[in-house]
């Protein structure tokens, strides 16, 4: 019997050693462009897998993912730094009980705390915001959302407004993408394989009911609501320290569009679905873009995107990876 | 005499689930016919295939010899089929005479879509009291009145009624079956789904037992009510 | 602290604000009521609309008259093509499938936009009678302030007399409360659906006009905030209730124009902010809206 139940953790280590081994080659081989584009890869997985735990799992479908992420983005960024900067890049010090030495968190803390901070968002509007019902959920995140970007344009004093940030130092880089990505996967798909995950998916089927069978949704709904607010927002602090700059715009509605579009094409619900969907769209659209460059027309590769998310909705709304539900 | 509706070997799945397995059912010009049986038994389904919203795997409905088995809902009520929903069906946010119109929603004769509003009012005179009275702050016996008064709207010379008298008092059953014996006699022939299967078979010219899916008995109601099994289970003893 | 003069401008800049909301509105909660669906790309007419009103009128110089009769049936026909198009095949299953779809064709029509007419916004320029400036004691305004309170009026009459006493109109409320017992009674679903979006996308075009006759400048995204925020004011006004929504649509134009107006300046950044924190605060008081029936979930 002990011996069944750590086959899946033992595969997960065998995988992870292999995902390090192609990294490695992969880091020594590949051009700095490539490399770029894998790990932006990444990071985006983070975010769907994160929101596949909500919209998939849970049914929840939320709209306002990027909340997270530039909370994570910008509360990492804040704490990790470096002293010397902050001064001519016009940001508050850290009070000294946070700051180490040099009056900076290091990194992984700074991720860890952006993480926690976008959790601790969720559990707030969660609250009032899990308790509402399918569309009224989804525009009350994406209202979290343009609420969550106002004070990120307005708070001048801490994230510098409209402007955003720069010089971001680039402290993220491939190994720790994806060893955050395993992690993140593993968690979703330990809950996923868990009673949690088996409530969760109740809810999602059949709100009704599941509280029939003495599920009490509003804990299990904050639960995953949580847990993919957290990875959202290392997702986001990984994102700050790859692009070096962030700006309040940039976490708008596009990019939780971006995240959603990856989800759905992938699969909700399924475990590769979220890879297989960030994956493919993201290899797509660095196809295209010097096309796009070339031809000078942008927005081209966002109009086949919302077409290929029409044809899936109209076709195959299951996704790629996803297999096709019983009508009701 | 050729049957008005004639159903043929009606088979309808919910799904994989099956609901009515080879369901033959006769009613002719003029007559109110039952079908009585248990919950779940079937008979919803039945007239809602008939009507068009369930569409059958097997089998034909045939109406005054016209094979209507994939006719659109809409144009069978043009056909003068209507249906009186279980649970009424009516429309609780619009008012009576709202509601009353929308019976006659398919027809484009203004004049005589008032002159039956008129004779609604005079088979319901309750309904004109309330004419502009919104139908959910009516009482359930009211609301299944305006529900077959919206029936009567559209014209039918065939009337599926689903378990009109489901959650009414005793007093208001009885007025109700006066009512639909009243609406025989003006020419509308009836199809009756019904529980409440004691009040469907005195009023009935034929009745058929429906259970799971399948047409268990048949005949008159003089035989039916005769059978000792029938009056246990569905007739209280 | 502020004069009567300056509040009252605002108030009217709010009310015209609310103008454009409420007649969005009126067309979201049509759609709204039958499908429960939130049309996203709903917003995306009023870029349609203001554009095809640009090109037809300032590009090619047709007079400004015909420019609005032709934008209310372009706008028509593209109500009719999302329906027929995408939003039938999707009836009857789930409602998130509609939503998502909805912003899937939201997103393609703005980028489409992009593409044709440049990210660059546009100067919308009107015609001078729609210019003339009045002055009176307390206000100043220009003739097409009255031009669009006038019209968004008459509208609003025009469009609540339909839905109260026409025949399809009738037809649409009980499809919206019932659908499938209108449907068992030979009400066509189909025709009525595509009205509601017909109706809906034709004053939704022709709201675009107005915003960037107001406004002066259009640009390739100008109908996602302005979208989402009608839905806040369909939400806030009551769900599927058509004096709802045009209560709704005004009172958040007038809390939008007036808390900026009445605020400090540095605050002026949280407009959009503030409309939405209305809207999880009606969520969470009543979520059924100030005019709005309580829903119950059909088990």
């Amino acid at each position: 019997m002990n011996q069944k139940r750590i086959i899946p953790e033992f595969w997960f280590i065998i995988g992870g050693c292999l995902l390090f081994l192609i990294i490695f080659i992969f880091s020594q081989t590949l051009n700095r462009y490539l490399i770029h584009i894998i790990v932006l890869m990444g990071i985006y997985s983070i975010a769907t897998v994160s929101l596949n735990l909500t919209n998939g799992y849970t049914g929840l479908f939320s709209l306002g993912h990027a909340a997270f992420m530039a909370i994570g983005a910008y509360t990492s960024t804040l704490l990790a730094f470096p002293l010397h900067l902050r001064e001519s890049y016009e940001l508050p010090l850290l009070p000294s009980f946070l700051a180490g030495a040099d009056g900076a968190m290091p990194f992984i803390i700074a991720l860890i705390v952006g993480g926690l901070f976008a959790a601790l968002s969720a559990v707030i509007i969660g609250a009032p915001v899990l308790r509402l019902r399918g569309h009224y959920l989804s525009v009350a995140s994406l209202g979290f959302m343009v609420i969550v970007t106002t004070f990120a344009k307005t708070l001048k004093g801490i994230t510098r407004g409209s402007m955003g940030i720069n010089a971001i130092p680039s402290y993220t880089n491939i190994y720790w993408t994806y060893l955050w990505l395993l992690i993140a996967i593993y968690v979703v798909w330990r809950i996923v394989h868990s009673r949690f995950g088996r409530a969760m998916m109740a809810i999602r089927d059949d709100e009704t009911a599941s509280q029939v069978l003495g599920i009490f949704p509003m804990k299990y709904k904050l639960m995953s609501f949580v847990v993919g607010a957290f990875f959202a927002g290392v997702a986001g602090g990984l994102f700050a320290h790859f692009t070096k700059a962030i700006r309040p715009f940039e976490f708008s509605f596009t990019m939780t569009f971006q995240i959603v579009i990856m989800l759905i094409v992938g699969g909700m619900g399924t475990m590769s679905g979220p890879l297989v969907g960030t994956f493919s769209l993201m290899a797509f659209r660095y196809a295209l873009k010097p096309v796009e460059e070339h031809l000078k027309v942008y927005g081209f590769i966002e109009l086949v995107y919302a077409a290929l998310l029409i044809i899936i909705m109209l076709w195959k709304p299951e996704g790629i990876m996803g297999k096709r539900q019983l009508k009701r | 005499m050729i049957p008005l509706l004639k159903v043929k070997n009606l088979s309808v799945k919910y799904g994989v689930i099956p609901a009515l397995q080879d369901i033959s059912i006769e009613v002719k010009t003029g007559q109110i016919v039952s079908l009585i049986g248990a919950n779940g038994a079937g008979k919803t389904t039945t007239l809602k295939t008939i009507m068009g919203i369930l569409k059958p795997v097997n089998g034909s409905i045939v109406y005054r010899d016209e094979d209507i088995t994939r006719m659109p809902t809409p144009q069978r009520v043009r056909k003068e089929i209507c249906l009186v929903p279980e649970g009424r069906g009516i429309f609780n946010r619009l008012t009576v005479r709202e509601n009353l119109f929308l019976g006659a929603y398919h027809r484009s004769d203004e004049q005589e879509i008032n002159s039956d509003l008129e004779k609604s009012y005079s088979l319901f005179p309750r309904l004109k009291e309330r004419e502009n009275q919104i139908a959910g702050t009516l009482s359930g016996g009211e609301q299944q009145m305006l529900a077959i008064g919206r029936g009567l709207m559209s014209r039918p010379k065939l009337m599926l009624l689903d378990e009109p008298s489901l959650g009414l008092a005793p007093l208001v059953v009885r007025e109700l079956y006066e009512l639909i014996q009243e609406i025989l006699k003006q020419g509308v022939t009836i199809l009756l789904v019904e529980q409440n299967a004691t009040m469907a078979i005195r009023v009935s010219n034929y009745v058929y037992l429906i259970e799971t899916g399948n047409v268990k008995l048949e005949g008159i109601p003089k035989e039916i009510e005769s059978l000792e099994d029938v009056r246990k289970v569905y007739l209280g003893g | 602290m502020f004069s009567l003069g300056y509040v009252l401008q605002q108030t009217m800049n709010g009310v015209i604000l609310g103008c454009i909301y409420s007649l969005l509105a009126l067309g979201m909660t049509v759609v709204y009521g039958i499908l429960r669906l939130i049309n996203f790309a709903h917003g995306a007419l009023i870029t349609l609309g203001a554009f095809f009103v640009y090109f037809v009128s300032i590009s090619y110089g047709f007079p400004f008259i015909a420019g609005i009769f032709l934008v209310i049936g372009f706008g028509s026909l593209m109500g009719l093509v999302l329906d027929i198009v995408a939003y039938r095949k999707l009836r009857g299953g789930p409602e998130v499938a509609l939503l998502i779809t909805s912003i899937g064709f939201y997103t393609f029509i703005e980028n489409f936009l992009k593409l044709i007419v440049s990210p660059q916004p546009y100067a919308f320029k009107t015609p001078d009678y729609l210019n003339i400036l009045y002055r009176t004691q307390l206000l100043t305004f220009r003739s097409i302030d009255l031009f669009i309170i006038v019209s968004s009026i008459a509208i609003m009459i025009a469009f609540s007399l339909f839905i109260k006493k026409s025949k399809m109109g009738i037809a649409m409320r009980a499809t919206a409360e019932n659908l499938e017992v209108a449907n068992m009674m030979g009400i066509e679903i189909n025709k009525v659906i595509s009205v509601a979006f017909v109706l809906g996308s034709a004053i939704a075009a022709f709201t675009g006009f107005f915003w960037g006759a107001k406004y002066g400048q259009i640009s390739y995204d100008m109908g996602f905030l302005t979208g989402v925020k009608a839905f806040v004011a369909v939400v806030v006004g009551g769900v599927g209730s058509v004096p709802g929504a045009m209560l709704g649509g005004f009172i958040l134009g007038v809390a939008e124009i007036l808390s900026v107006a009445l605020l400090p300046t540095r605050f002026a950044e949280y407009r959009d902010g503030i409309v939405f924190a209305i809207l999880i605060l009606v969520l969470l008081i009543k979520p059924s809206g100030i005019m709005g029936v309580k829903e119950e979930i059909r088990v």
